[in-house]
Formats: structure tokens, sequence, C-alpha cells
């Protein structure tokens, strides 16, 4: 997705009823310490002016609707880049009954609503640091490669069966009390 | 500032109560006494005690329960606070049926208003003689009839329970029909209405204002907030044990979470009787005077943004960079610290972490002081904010403000002196209060508790015992009531807890400070320019995620007198 | 006001110099599958059921999902084999949920009566080894199956 923001991009940040603590990593991204400006990221007021969306909260039903004209007022090529546990999964609030649970469910009513999904990138973190964001961000953008993969372990083992011995004493039991 | 106290006030107290008529009083914690009344006698035992205390009585929060299951009825506990005795008054009373009903409050003590309403919607509890009896939490396409917070409404039921059913008739999803509650009639033809959110340049959280100006001044403000309902307190009493719940007490808010989560434990520590060891006490003090650096810092920058001053927004965000170090330090997370467990911390402040924490005060003191110092010289700054915004102590108090704000308008209240917890009662703290009731007000009073907390913290440093982190505990003992109030950067944060079995929560009640701030808004944007809403709305240092409720406000309702003055002010000005 | 705001460069090298992080720091938990036994401790403990537990017929699944975790380290806290740790990783962006997943499968012991898949091998084994010789047997048998046994013994005994 990187290409189509050239070297600047512009962030609106959609806060969709988040606890406020990825809210203020996002503004913290653009302070002294972390100035994300310098990589040509700019936050702007309006969903019109923007590029990306930096989305926090799990999505509550009370703002999804604004949350939905939102995403639907940002001119294409977008993308978004979902910020903080909340935002990617639904985080605590996965199951309660006024949450919609993260951007992936949100997508779901995208799809009945025959809206498409922009592309979307993930940053975990609860509230993640602002250089986790930034990461998110040039992740976004192509400027970084991605370090967090799926892992599987699947355990190999070859004996299953009890150990001899204890397999005696065993089935002499059940033989015993099949019989009862 | 310290005040009379001991076991013959609260004698005393006792003695009151029973007199104006409450059927059981019992002291179920320190500080902490709680009567219960039959519905027929709430009203009178109120009044009787409004005559009683007169002003020093304020309305914290209600609590609505639903006790069917154990006893058979609905419970309503209201939260009074008596900051001149050092007490917490709570005042029980029951209402049977599925449909219960108990006298409202509102009419003698306005900040009930928002709370009961609260109740009314999560738990179907009808406040007889409520003034505004409408929706607050739930979002708009809410059921009626269906309480979330009883007992037999399961927490993972969702409102949509599949994508699909968003979709309404004719293809048009059901949600985009909920707007706004129409607007009062009492607006005046030829009135602008200027809509501020939910998504604004100016706010940073969802929430949605509707301004009607008068060429360039308010003349009404309506507000719709609650985007932020996320069903905290049903997860608590469901899904969680005790231990679980710090952690989501501390994501009612990612700024003052920290906050939360003790008050969360201190209710249940309080109901359990678990005593914590003073080294862990020590260290919540001193997370939480960090955490208010942290809060107050950040309210400057955003303040002085929303004055169009961005340098003091760099500068200020950049003084904070090293509190945020520190707390990462010390706890593994810039934010959410994750540092408490019912009965004490999870991680220790050593002699490094110790020097590393006096370092940055040192920095942050020097830097904050000379910064804060020059700008509040500035004329440009105080000119922009000297008599805007104000907020009288009368209003004040009716409307049960709480925190810096209280205290710029005059009220010295302050949960740390007035019910001390964690290790305030081991250290005097002073309590900065203003009484210009404007918005410099509100700068300067923060700008003492910076300095404050700086001075708080190394004394706690200093004197901090050596000992366990942790206190040993058996299970919950199940139907206990407890009660814990913090002074949040905000102002005063009570957490109502009603132990459950299998140590788990029966009922859990945070209430955060904004929720009672919020209700103030209104009353000082009436008559004021446009242009300053913003940093009115900033100056109670709103914070929507802890509050998250609707509400329509209108201004035309009582103070009209002080419009005229304000509005002489201004053309002075 | 020219002193007030300082002179010195705060603006940090990240991303073109890696971030020094403080020890302790609550980043991205790691299960170490070598040393998991599947038996749940931290899947109790989650506040956000980030971490889960799901049985499949052969293998006892346990899965991390960090989209929902919220980094509080009580896992870190509960686990009686140091198995899963904080780590100090927080470049943890990815463009699909998926790769936000850490499974660790491990293999379900069999209960040498009924057959049923009751616990992880390992869990067994540990379990095994903390029992006296003569009794090792009865871990490799599922709970249910174990009270019948020891009633019938007992029962036995009685009479």
């Amino acid at each position: 997705m990187g290409t189509w923001f050239g070297r600047s991009t512009w962030v609106f940040h959609l806060n969709s009823g988040s606890c406020n603590g990825c809210d203020i990593e996002v503004l913290n991204m653009f302070a002294p310490t972390q100035d994300v400006e310098r990589l040509g990221v700019k936050l702007v007021g309006s969903p019109l002016h923007a590029d990306v969306i930096v989305f926090t909260g799990p999505v509550t039903f009370q703002a999804l609707p604004y949350v939905i004209e939102a995403l639907k007022a940002i001119p294409n090529p977008k993308a978004v880049v979902a910020c903080g546990s909340c935002a990617c999964g639904g985080g605590i609030w996965h199951d309660s009954y006024n949450v919609v649970g993260g951007i992936n469910a949100l997508y779901e009513i995208l799809d009945t609503l025959g809206i498409p999904r922009p592309p979307t990138v993930y940053v975990p973190g609860c509230p993640p640091k602002p250089e986790a964001m930034m990461y998110g961000v040039l992740l976004a953008r192509g400027m970084v490669g991605q370090r967090q993969r799926r892992e599987v372990y699947v355990e190999e083992v070859k004996e299953v069966e009890a150990p001899q011995g204890v397999r005696e004493v065993v089935a002499k039991a059940a033989r015993a009390f099949r019989g009862w | 500032m310290r005040r009379a106290s001991g076991s013959e006030a609260l004698g005393r107290v006792v003695e009151t109560l029973k007199r104006l008529g409450a059927e059981s009083v019992t002291v179920t914690q320190e500080g902490v006494v709680l009567s219960t009344v039959t519905k027929d006698r709430l009203r009178d035992f109120v009044r009787a005690l409004i005559r009683e205390y007169g002003e020093s009585l304020r309305h914290s929060t209600c609590v609505g329960a639903d006790l069917r299951p154990v006893r058979g009825s609905f419970s309503v506990t209201h939260v009074l606070a008596l900051d001149c005795l050092r007490l917490y008054l709570l005042v029980e009373t029951e209402a049977f049926g599925n449909s219960p009903k108990v006298p409202s409050l509102t009419p003698l003590l306005p900040a009930a208003n928002w709370a009961e309403r609260e109740a009314r919607d999560l738990l179907g509890i009808e406040f007889e003689g409520h003034p505004e009896p409408v929706k607050l939490i739930l979002p708009d396409p809410w059921p009626e009839g269906v309480f979330p917070l009883r007992k037999d409404y399961p927490y993972n039921k969702k409102l949509y329970e599949t994508p699909a059913q968003v979709r309404g008739v004719r293809g048009e999803p059901r949600f985009f029909s909920a707007k706004p509650t129409p607007p009062s009639e009492s607006v005046r033809e030829g009135c602008a209405l200027i809509p501020v959110g939910p998504y604004h340049p100016a706010l940073h959280e969802p929430e949605y204002y509707e301004l009607y100006v008068e060429g360039e001044r308010i003349v009404e403000a309506r507000y719709r907030g609650f985007f932020v309902h996320r069903g905290i307190e049903k997860l608590a009493e469901s899904r969680m044990t005790i231990n679980q719940v710090p952690f989501l007490a501390e994501r009612i808010c990612g700024i003052c979470g920290y906050t939360h989560a003790c008050a969360y434990c201190q209710a249940v520590e309080a109901a359990a009787r678990i005593e914590v060891p003073e080294r862990a006490l020590y260290i919540r003090s001193i997370l939480l005077e960090i955490e208010r650096i942290h809060s107050h810092l950040l309210w400057f920058g955003v303040a002085f943004h929303l004055l169009g001053f961005d340098t003091g927004f760099m500068v200020m965000w950049r003084i904070r960079e090293d509190v945020m170090r520190v707390a990462e330090a010390l706890t593994g997370n810039r934010k959410t610290y994750g540092m408490n467990l019912v009965g004490g911390v999870r991680r220790d402040i050593d002699e490094g972490k110790a020097s590393l924490v006096l370092r940055m005060l040192e920095s942050v003191e020097g830097e904050f002081r000379r910064f804060c110092d020059s700008v509040l010289s500035m004329r440009e700054v105080v000119e922009r904010v000297k008599e805007v915004g104000v907020l009288t102590r009368e209003d004040a108090r009716r409307l049960g403000a709480v925190g810096p704000h209280a205290r710029a308008s005059g009220l010295g209240i302050d949960v740390r002196v007035d019910h001390p917890y964690a290790a305030y009662r081991f250290v005097d703290v002073s309590v900065a209060v203003r009484d210009s009731c404007d918005v410099l007000a509100r700068i300067l009073v923060r700008y003492d508790e910076v300095i404050e907390s700086i001075r708080l913290i190394r004394e706690l440093l200093k004197n901090m015992p050596k000992g366990e982190l942790m206190a040993e505990y058996s299970d919950l003992p199940p139907l206990r009531i407890g009660l814990g109030a913090t002074e949040a950067p905000r102002g005063e944060d009570v957490h109502l807890v009603i132990t459950g079995r299998g140590n788990k929560l029966y009922r859990w009640r945070p209430r955060a400070p904004s929720y009672v701030n919020l209700a103030t808004v209104p009353t000082m944007l009436e008559g004021e320019r446009l242009a300053n809403a913003p940093i009115i709305i900033a100056s109670i240092d709103p914070c929507f995620s802890c509050t998250d409720h609707v509400v329509v406000v209108d201004l035309r309702t009582g103070v009209r007198r002080r419009m005229n003055l304000l509005r002489n002010a201004l053309t002075r000005g | 006001m020219v002193e007030g705001l300082g002179k010195h460069v705060v603006t940090e090298a990240y991303p073109w110099a890696p971030l020094e992080v403080p020890e302790g720091f609550r980043g991205k938990p790691v299960i170490d599958p070598e040393k998991c036994v599947g038996c749940g401790s931290c899947v109790n403990a989650c506040p956000p059921n980030a971490l889960t537990l799901s049985d499949d017929g052969r293998h006892r699944v346990v899965k991390l999902f960090l989209g929902r975790c919220i980094f509080c380290g009580r896992c870190e806290e509960v686990c009686p084999f140091n198995a899963i740790k904080l780590t100090k990783e927080f470049e943890l962006a990815a463009s699909s949920t998926e790769d936000l997943v850490q499974e660790v499968r491990l293999v379900m012991a069999k209960c040498a009566v009924c057959g049923r898949p009751y616990a992880t091998l390992r869990e067994v084994r540990k379990v095994a080894e903390s029992l006296p010789k003569n009794l090792r047997g009865l871990a490799y048998v599922c709970p249910d199956c174990r009270e019948r046994i020891s009633s019938y013994f007992v029962g036995f005994a009685r009479r």
C-alpha cells in the first residue's frame, strides 16, 4: 500500500470509543520527542484531507454510524492503522454488550453495506508506545518491513501410551470395575 | 487544613442519622456510614440531612443494584459526601417488583441528575419526580425495556448480533436513522445552530455538542456524550474475577487510569477488611502523584494549544515525556501502569528507580516552573483566560463540581485531605484553592498542584518504609459493601463495590470526576463568545471515556443574571 | 520566554536507530513452547481472554492473540513453569490479524482406561513425576476413571 502516499502521509485520528490511552499516545507521536512530522506524517482535522486513518477504540454502538460516515468520507486510496488492542481485536471489551468488537467486526458490517475494506495495519499494545504506532504508520507506507509473524508450534511425540507396568495395574483395575 | 474528626464526631453523626429516621445505621468501614431508609421516607430523610448539614453535604453519586437473586429487590444507594467531617454517608433504599420505583433526589440535590438517569437506563429503576427522565447512557437504537445491568441480561449479548442485523429496512442501515435528540423548544427563533462533533478538530474524543448562537454569543449548549459506553460494569460483574478487574478499571481512562485501579482496590479491600502493607500504600501514592503530574502537564499542553499557543503545547509535552519515561521504567508501561492487585502492588520501587524518579522531578520542576512562570507573565495569555468561563462558588457547590475545577471556584475540597487514603494519611497535603472562578484560576490551581505533587513524591520517597508489597488474604466474603475514593487529577473518583461469591463482584460502580464536572459546562458557556467555547470546555479537563454518557442541557434554565454581568465584563475587557 | 524553551535536541533517532526500552518493559508476551504444559493457569488469569485454550481431539491448543492482549503480564506471574514471558519487543505492527497469533499445540494424553483425551501428555508426566512410584499409574487415568478406580479399591479394602 505504501506507494500511494509518496513521501508524505496525512492522518486523521478516529476515536471509536477508546479509553484515551491510545489517543494521547497518537498525539504523543506529534510531540517533540517522537516528532513524526519529520517523516512527513501530518495530523489533519478532517477525514476529507486524510490518506490514513489512525483508528482507536473497540467501536461502541453509539459511535458506529459516525465511524462509518468518517470512513466513507476519506477519499480512496486510503489505509487504516488500527492502534491498540481494542481496535485490533476488541481488547478487554471484545464481548461486551455495547461494543462491536474491534475493526474486523466493523469491516464485517461494512461488507454488508457494500463498502470495500481499506488495507489495514494492526498495531497491538495497550496502549502501544508512540514508537510502535510510528512503526505501524511506516509499515502502512511500506518504509519498514513487518517483523511480527504468526507462530505455530506443534508438539511431536512418539510415545502417547502410558509407560510399561503402569498399564498392567490400570488394566487390572479397569477389568475389575468393568465387572461390577 | 486538618479538621475535627474521630470517634466522637462519628458517634454524633450516627445519633443524628438515627434521629432523622434511618431504619438502621452501620459503620461499614473507616469513614463510611451506611443508613437504610424505606423509600417513602427517603426524601424526608435527605431533606432533613440537608437541613442538618447545610452546604457541606455534597451528592457524590447514586448506585442502583439488582439484588433480586439474593434479596428479591432492587437497591438504590446514594453516596453523600460530608467533607468537613471526613465521612461518606451511604443512604440505601429498596424497591420491589420488576418495575421498581423510588423517589428522585434530583429536585433536592441537582447533582443526582445523571446518576439517577444512569440507573434508570441500565437497571430500569424509575425515579419518581425526576425533572428529565430521558435516556442518558445507552446508544440511540437501544430497545425500550431492556436493561443490561439486570442480572438476567447476559453480558455478552450484543445490541446487534450479526452484521446483517445492522441493516434495517430498504437497505438503509438502521443506525443512520439514529439522530441526536431533537433540540428543545426553548431555542429561540433566529439562533444559528453550530454542531460540534462527534468528530471535530478541537475534540480528541467522540462527543457531540450543539451550540446555539446569536451572533458570536452562545445562548444554549446541548451535549450528547456517552459515545464511549463500553459496558465496563457488566463485564466486571460477570466475566471477571476480583484480580482481573483492576486491569479493567485502569482502562476506564487511559490518562488517569491508575487512580481508578486504586479506588477499585480500596473498595474491595475495605469490603473484605484486607490490610494493605504500608510500603504498598506508599508506592500507590507515588504513582498516583506521577500520574497527576503527567495528566496536568498534558492538560496544560492541550489548553495552550486551544489558546492558539502551540509552542506551549510542544514544550509541555516535551517536559511530560520525562514523566512518561519514568512511569515506563517503574511500571513497564507508559500508561495503564498495571501495578495494582487487590491487597497491594506488583512491583517495588527500589533504590535505583527511586533515584530515577528524583532525577526526573528535578528536571521537570525546573523546566515547568521556568516555562509556566514566563507564560503566566505574558499578557496575551492571561487576558485570554481571565474572567472567561466563570463558575461561581454557589454554582460549583450546587452542581457538585469536584477537583481542581471546584478548587478554582473557591471550594477547598480534596479527597487526599478530606478522606485520606493510600499514604496520604502519613503526609500533609496542601490544597491549592483560588477564588477568581475563571479559566485563569483553573490554570493556577493546576500549576500549584504540579509543584505540590513534586514535593509530595519527594517526601513519600524519603519516608517509604521497608516491607511487604502484598497482603495475604483468603476468599472474599460475599455481599459486603465497600467504598473507595481517590483524588484523580480531575477530582473525586468514587468506586462502590458489592462483593459476590466465588471471588467475583456482585456490583461495581465507578464514578469518574468528569461525570459531575461536565454538568457545569453549560453554565460556564452561557453568554460566552463562541471562540472561547473550546478552552472553556477543556478547562474542566473533561475525560469523556471516564464519563461516557446523552444529556441535553438547557442554558436558559436558572442562571440568567450572570449573563449580563459577564457581558459587561467582556465589553469592558 | 526564550530561556523557558530550552535549546537542546530532544527528538529521538527512532526509526533510523533502534530504541532502548527500560528493564521490566511489558512488551510482547512469548510462550516458550518447550516449557508450556498447557495447564491453563494463564488462561484463567488473562483479563481480556487473549489467551485461550481449546482441544481438537489430538492436540490441546494454547492460543495467544496479541490483538486482544493488554500486556498486563498476569500470565507471566501465574505461570507455574515460567513458560510465558513478556519481552522487550514492541514493534508488533502487522498487516493481518493472523500474524498476531501464537499457537502452541500440545499432544493430549489418552486415558488408559476409557481412552478419552483428558490432559496434555506433558502435564500428565509432570504429575506422574510428583507421585510416589506405586501410584504413578494413576496419573495416566482421567479424573473420572481415577475416581471410579479409587472408590473400587476403597470398597475392596472395606470388604
